[in-house]
């Protein structure tokens, strides 16, 4: 029982255990500058983004009038 | 400024250096064919002319801020419709001070509604160092440019490029540092194609030889025009370059860039936008880039002064370093 118990504690705990694990290794494959084919991978995906993104602002108007609340 | 003739824009305070008259760039979105002397076609077989293989890319950097460090000063006078003039002083603590003269002589010849031939233009600085540039319009399609640059009483660079203009293309050849007692030199040729209206296709050869040494490089690009976006690519030995500027409204504009050097190893994306408000006088840029640099710039006209204000800043968070800038320009 005691053994249940522990193992039922670990699964609970292991699970945001692994999600801090996976955001770590997320950040050091994001951020590691040492791998050319990472980078390239990585600059690729952030190209695609600031791609969608410029396509996808319009209708800026810095001079229109403030809403009225 | 110079008179109804001149259409060149004079430097900004960010960047003071004489730049070419904006009539002689790329027209990307090229103004329709003037009705007259040439024969009417089926406007499905009219391809433009995409322009000048350099400017595929050139939309989107103009969106880019350009750094200024230190305290900039930049005094323009125009003294005819022809000769402009413009002193430029720089005060900096991280780099070395200087004050450049500049001049800029434009003739009287008309090759298009906003470009005018022959120009000369160039700045010494305090040193004695010399950049200087001769373009002419030798006919109707071929235009050439002879560039020089100096540091005190040494050539530094010496270039000569002539470009013809077809229909539906563009092909160039420029000659870099020739040196017939060295045996060495530059030679790169340029060769863009309108496959569509939107679509234009070429490559670039550049062949450099050494006492001892050549080597032959050549890459490929590619450039898309929409109605209010152009995307670029370049394919080459030396990397990838890729570009894509939005016209997001009248505003707004966007900018993204990817640069790939395989043989540095090295992989970058940089996000700018610029902004316009022409109601406030006011321009503002800004830049986000994979290498952890931001930096914006502002510049002002302070009407009804002839006066334009500049701020700038960049910070790179990867080390550590942070620089500002402060630029007036005196029209």
């Amino acid at each position: 029982m005691a053994n249940l118990t522990m193992s039922g504690s670990n699964a609970k705990g292991s699970f945001p255990s692994r999600v801090s694990e996976w955001i770590s290794s997320t950040y050091r494959f994001a951020t590691d500058r040492n791998d050319f084919r990472r980078n390239l991978l990585v600059n690729l995906g952030l190209f695609a983004a600031g791609v969608w993104v410029a396509r996808n602002l319009s209708d800026f108007d810095l001079m229109s009038p403030q809403p009225v609340t | 400024m110079m008179g109804s003739v001149l259409a060149a824009p004079p430097p900004s305070a960010a960047s003071p250096a004489p730049l070419l008259p904006r009539g002689f760039g790329l027209l990307l979105f090229p103004p329709p064919p003037a009705t007259g002397s040439r024969p009417q076609r089926e406007a499905k077989n009219v391809l433009p002319n995409p322009g000048e293989f350099e400017q595929c890319h050139q939309k989107c950097k103009e969106v880019f801020p350009t750094q200024v460090n230190g305290v900039r000063l930049v005094l323009n006078k125009t003294l005819s419709k022809h000769f402009q003039v413009n002193h430029s002083l720089h005060l900096s603590s991280t780099e070395d001070s200087s004050y450049k003269f500049g001049t800029m002589f434009v003739g009287s010849g008309q090759a298009g509604p906003a470009e005018f031939y022959p120009v000369l233009v160039g700045d010494v600085d305090g040193s004695g160092s010399l950049n200087a540039q001769v373009i002419h319009q030798v006919t109707d399609r071929i235009r050439s440019k002879v560039a020089f640059q100096t540091h005190q009483q040494t050539f530094v660079t010496w270039k000569a490029d002539a470009e013809f203009r077809g229909e539906d293309f563009t092909a160039a050849v420029a000659f870099t540092n020739p040196d017939v007692l060295d045996d060495s030199g530059v030679v790169i040729t340029h060769y863009l194609q309108s496959v569509t209206p939107t679509l234009a296709m070429g490559g670039q050869l550049v062949y450099q030889r050494r006492p001892g040494d050549e080597a032959t490089f050549m890459s490929l690009v590619g450039r898309y025009t929409g109605s209010n976006f152009v995307g670029a690519l370049t394919l080459g030995w030396a990397g990838v370059q890729a570009s894509y500027y939005h016209r997001a409204s009248d505003q707004l504009q966007l900018g993204v860039e990817l640069e790939a050097g395989s043989f540095w190893e090295d992989s970058s994306v940089t996000f700018g936008y610029q902004l316009d408000v022409p109601k406030a006088n006011l321009q503002f840029k800004g830049v986000i880039s994979s290498n952890w640099v931001v930096g914006a710039t502002l510049e002002k006209k302070l009407l009804p002064l002839p006066l334009s204000l500049v701020l700038c800043s960049f910070l790179n968070h990867q080390k550590n370093k942070f620089h500002c800038g402060f630029g007036v320009m005196i029209r």
